[in-house]
């Protein structure tokens, strides 16, 4: 009974990190970006999702509708004004870390900019999702969890079959495979770049909001969940979407089953050391590569 | 062309400011107040970073007692000199911390230094203060090391951390006794920092000598995302009582990941920090009934000036006060009483002021009947008060419970915990 | 041209001059204290510089170095008494030896790939500490850190009253490791490293042993760094694991080394000088004015910095000090400045 519990905890709680990591690995795959501003970005999502909630009381899912777009422009916005200056600058150099620095210095930004408006305080959406829990053969599972698993699942399989089956989808993907060629074959670059880094973004208003009803949000939540989005990707494979979630899952196991046997201190060394050997053996990630797309 | 030469007066712009902010810098701290009617108290707080809440209502509590104490005549024996708070922001970094003492000693020229709140940044920055000879008072950081030092010049407000978990342990066996429950197992979850590393130390001596079994010993990152792999093994092993040290994202996951676990001990005890912060309640709801904390202070707390305090700071800010913001305003009051009875801002004589402090009466009753420092500049009776967190009229609060002399009138404990809206 | 030699050299020496006659002029502690700081975060850039800025790899965990430096040094002084002196030359040589176990297997890895693995190797050496207790005889003494044991005024174990001499200590090192990277970028290994930032399979063509030019270099920036952890270690007198190790250090670094530009001898010096003293600033005039407002303005700056000079402040300096030479620019684009920046 209680090693199922405990597995199915670190199935719903990996949903999530792999939620989390759908829109940096897009960013990731498509730009070859690590954005450190993933975090703050996901902090900002969750900033305007429980501030509306506050003031509107809508529920916190239908809020999908209202803060995804929001983020996306924002997200858009970013790419076009501050990402894209930088990385026409830096053409030709190889590995653009200046990028990197500037998605850092911007999460700094973000941070503080969010501690000035909203206050340093811990505040969370308590609704009536909050405390309800779900029970099946023996293990329970808190509702919200639950609705996260399979808003995860759902968006995750959508947003496969808007990558393979869509125009834009192709477009974002060629442009991931090889930004040159797309550009010759009439591929607007910087454009589809700015749509991915907007729609990276907007997936995570879809993660901030499933992590609302049951998770705090305070100016520095970000920092929680980046390093383990990371993670997620080389795990699951740059770029790829079932790997993002399967990578989230395997973390979410991993911690879940490995602090069973050891403390929960020492688990996240290990997620660290596992995502170490995966690093050096097989860069491209578990499940599949960058030639995939 | 002309976009290179924007960019160009961009940074050459850039440059010019930070010359002359830097400049400015210099320049300003050169003019120093050498009026005896303002008294300048250094005060480092983490104003951003994950603390800031805590630097914030920290800052608000000693605002009010300035306000007080200088509306009231200021320091008498200097003529009704005026203190002045000069605020710096720690970020919880120890670094920042010392280099912020430097600055407020050597360029403001502080009479004497207050505040931290982390362990961590108590433990260098007294060390500049010590170094200069100026007085520094502690009101909240609780690492036992901190007065353990030999320094003369720091003097510690709160109680040592290992007082607090002593007294749960002593909490414990009463409850057992006077409940007729048999209490043999004991789990500990704790965050992994220097503060829950040193209540294990502390819990590790006491509980075993009480005749108790530690059956778990769980650290656990504070920024953790997910709790219930903690919480199930705790559930696995079912332990009489739960203890935690936790800030308090981590005491909210950890209460509401128990409450959906159904996870039955007879006592969750919380060792202040995130169960004592006014947002665990709005993070928890109803989850955290019946929960204990041991606390310094409490807003019921049977001692006098208590409530007339908690109420005009409620008026100002909106909230009440909790410990730390207690034990802040008091330090201020403490700082006044020695500042009036040295009559100068010489830092010996202030800091002999300060050691022979023994405040008997006046605002600062709310937390202690006396204020005595012994010769390490340990506060010799920090008063601690068990609360249980229960549902009075609707709303949750937290009600003292222990010691029965400081306890509030007519609210019966609840032991053993009896569950989730019970 | 030696009119040109002649202008070199008396801007050296007016620098030196500069360098050690402002701790006659600044008085005050805490305005030598930040100065002090100032250098050494220029010096930590610096030192980062000397693998990740010529080789071109980015590295987010040089924190595991200071952390290394600085433990070993404390725990042989706090357990053995040695002097940090010595000390500190066996925590360099245990974080040279740190370089190269975490250099073979990541050496190969490329750009995000690396910057990532060594973001997980700095956050789990910082776990790893605050979960030891002890080490062997030695006191690591977990999250809680470690206090150096306090002697006075003691300098012959690295202790001093005055901020005086914490400021000449600082300045002599930065000047020697800006000697070392100034001879570095010109040394064999120095050529090998610039080929290979540009190209690492062309450079492995033309007969470059890559593998080793990295272990080499990562070598020198890890002893380099461990030093600088160890003075930080005695400046702060009191070590915690996610201070001296943590993302803060790490990512501080590189921030000044960039921003200053990386990649060039004397960039970091600038970025670190310059940029730390704005926080500061900012810090000073802005710290109590609302909560998070000065790392806001300070990372908005940064953003603006890399923004509209991604080949750092030392690019503009580098206009300026040519002027100044009498050299005029007017043919020469942006490239120039990476060729020559600092030598």
């Amino acid at each position: 009974m209680d090693s199922l519990s405990v597995i199915v905890n670190g199935i719903s709680m990996g949903a999530i990190y792999g939620l989390i990591a759908l829109g940096l690995t897009l960013i990731f795959g498509i730009m070859k970006i690590i954005n450190f501003a993933h975090g703050a970005l996901l902090m900002l999502s969750m900033m305007c999702s429980y501030w509306t909630w506050k003031y509107t009381g809508i529920n916190p899912y239908l809020l999908i509708i209202m803060i995804a777009p929001v983020m996306f422009v924002i997200g858009y916005s970013t790419e076009r004004f501050f990402i894209k200056p930088v990385l026409d600058a830096q053409k030709d150099v190889r590995e653009p870390i200046a990028v990197l620095l500037l998605t850092a210095a911007f999460a700094i930004v973000l941070e503080n900019l969010s501690l000035m408006l909203f206050g340093a305080d811990y505040v969370m959406a308590k609704t009536t999702v909050t405390d309800a829990t779900i029970a099946f053969g023996g293990v329970t599972l808190s509702a919200a969890r639950f609705y996260a698993l399979i808003i995860a699942l759902v968006i995750s399989g959508g947003f496969y079959l808007f990558l393979q089956y869509t125009e834009l989808g192709r477009k974002l993907r060629s442009c991931g495979q090889d930004r040159n060629t797309a550009s010759l074959m009439g591929i607007d670059v910087p454009k589809t770049f700015a749509i991915a880094f907007g729609i990276g973004t907007a997936l995570l208003a879809v993660a901030a909001i499933t992590l609302l009803p049951f998770y705090y949000v305070h100016p520095t939540v970000g920092n929680v969940f980046m390093t383990k989005a990371f993670i997620v990707v080389v795990l699951g494979g740059l770029g790829s979407v079932p790997g993002a979630l399967l990578g989230g899952i395997i973390i979410g196991l991993i911690e879940s089953i490995g602090a069973q046997y050891m403390t929960a201190t020492l688990t996240t060394v290990i997620v660290y050391a596992i995502f170490l050997l995966i690093l050096f053996i097989k860069p491209s990630g578990l499940f599949g590569s960058r030639l995939e797309w | 062309m002309i976009k290179i030469r924007s960019t160009k007066v961009i940074g050459l712009l850039l440059v010019m400011v930070m010359l002359l902010s830097l400049v400015a810098g210099c320049g300003g701290g050169d003019s120093k107040t050498t009026t005896v009617e303002e008294i300048k108290i250094g005060n480092i707080i983490p104003l951003s970073g994950s603390a800031a809440p805590l630097g914030k209502i920290g800052q608000e509590a000693r605002d009010m007692a300035v306000e007080e104490i200088n509306a009231a005549g200021g320091i008498k024996s200097m003529g009704g000199a005026q203190i002045k708070m000069l605020y710096a922001d720690s970020k919880g970094d120890p670094a920042t911390g010392v280099s912020e003492a430097e600055r407020l000693i050597t360029l403001e020229e502080v009479a004497l230094l207050t505040g931290t709140y982390q362990s961590g940044v108590a433990m260098p920055s007294t060390e500049v203060a010590e170094r200069y000879g100026i007085p520094f008072v502690v009101p909240v950081p609780s690492e036992d090391a901190i007065t353990e030092r030999g320094f003369k010049n720091v003097f510690r407000l709160a109680e040592k951390t290992s007082w607090r978990n002593r007294d749960q342990v002593t909490f414990i066996k009463e409850m057992a006794e006077k409940f007729n429950t048999p209490v043999k197992t004991v789990a500990l979850i704790y965050e992994n920092t220097a503060w829950g590393q040193g209540a294990v130390r502390a819990w590790e001596k006491y509980i075993p000598e009480a005749g108790l079994e530690i059956v778990l010993k769980e650290p656990y990152p504070s920024n953790s995302s997910d709790l219930t792999p903690v919480v199930l093994k705790a559930k696995n092993l079912n332990p009489d009582i739960i203890m935690m040290v936790s800030y308090v994202s981590d005491a909210a996951l950890l209460t509401n990941t128990f409450a959906e676990h159904k996870v039955m001990p007879k006592a969750y005890i919380g060792t202040s920090g995130g169960f004592a912060d006014p947002a665990y309640f709005e993070l928890t709801g109803d989850n955290c009934e019946y929960y204990f904390d041991i606390a310094t202070w409490e807003p019921d707390v049977n001692r006098p000036f208590s409530a007339d305090v908690n109420k005009a700071f409620k008026e100002k800010y909106g909230y009440s006060m909790n410990a730390e913001a207690v034990k802040a305003y008091t330090a201020m009051y403490v700082i006044a009483d020695a500042l009036e009875r040295a009559g100068s801002t010489d830092p010996e004589a202030l800091r002999k002021a300060l050691s022979e402090t023994n405040i008997t009466e006046g605002p600062s009753q709310m937390y202690a009947s006396e204020v005595v420092f012994d010769e390490t500049g340990q506060m010799v009776n920090a008063p601690l008060v068990i609360s249980q967190m229960r549902k009075v009229d609707g709303k949750m609060e937290r009600v003292s419970v222990w010691p029965e002399e400081e306890a509030r009138p007519g609210m019966e404990i609840v032991w053993p915990y009896p569950g989730v809206g019970k | 041209m030696d009119a040109v030699k002649t202008k070199k050299i008396s801007l050296i020496v007016l620098f030196l001059v500069i360098g050690f006659i402002i701790p006659q002029f600044v008085t005050k502690p805490y305005y030598l204290h930040v100065i002090t700081m100032c250098l050494l975060w220029a010096y930590l850039a610096s030192s980062w510089n000397l693998f990740c800025g010529f080789a071109g790899q980015l590295s987010l965990g040089h924190g595991v170095f200071t952390a290394v430096g600085a433990y070993v040094a404390v725990m042989l002084f706090n357990d053995y008494n040695i002097s940090p002196w010595i000390g500190m030359f066996a925590g360099a040589g245990a974080a040279v030896l740190l370089s190269i176990l975490i250099g073979y297997p990541t050496f190969k890895l490329r750009g995000a790939y690396y910057a990532l693995a060594t973001v997980a190797i700095g956050s789990g050496v910082v776990v790893l500490i605050e979960n030891t207790q002890a080490l062997g005889p030695f006191r690591v003494g977990g999250a809680e850190g470690l206090i150096v044991k306090l002697m006075g005024n003691a300098p012959a174990f690295f202790q001093f009253m005055s901020k005086q001499p914490y400021y000449y200590i600082a300045l002599v090192m930065l000047i020697i490791v800006v000697l070392f990277a100034f001879w570095l970028k010109n040394s064999r290994l120095g050529y090998y490293l610039s080929a290979l930032k540009e190209d690492p399979e062309a450079a492995e063509a033309l007969g470059i042993n890559v593998r080793n030019a990295k272990l080499v270099a990562a070598a020198y920036s890890a002893f380099f760094t461990a030093i600088g952890g160890v003075y930080y270690a005695m400046l702060i007198r009191y070590l915690e694991p996610n201070a001296i190790a943590g993302p803060m250090m790490s990512n501080e670094m590189v921030f000044l080394a960039v921003v200053g530009g990386s990649g060039t001898v004397l960039g970091p010096v600038v970025g670190g000088i310059t940029l730390h003293a704005i926080s500061e600033v900012i810090q000073f005039y802005f710290g109590d004015l609302a909560q998070g407002l000065h790392l806001f303005i300070y990372g908005l700056i940064v953003v603006f910095m890399i923004m509209f000079k991604p080949q750092g402040i030392i690019e503009i300096l580098q206009k300026y000090y040519n002027r100044f030479l009498g050299i005029t620019d007017r043919g020469e684009d942006e490239k120039s400045v990476k060729r020559t920046a600092g030598s």
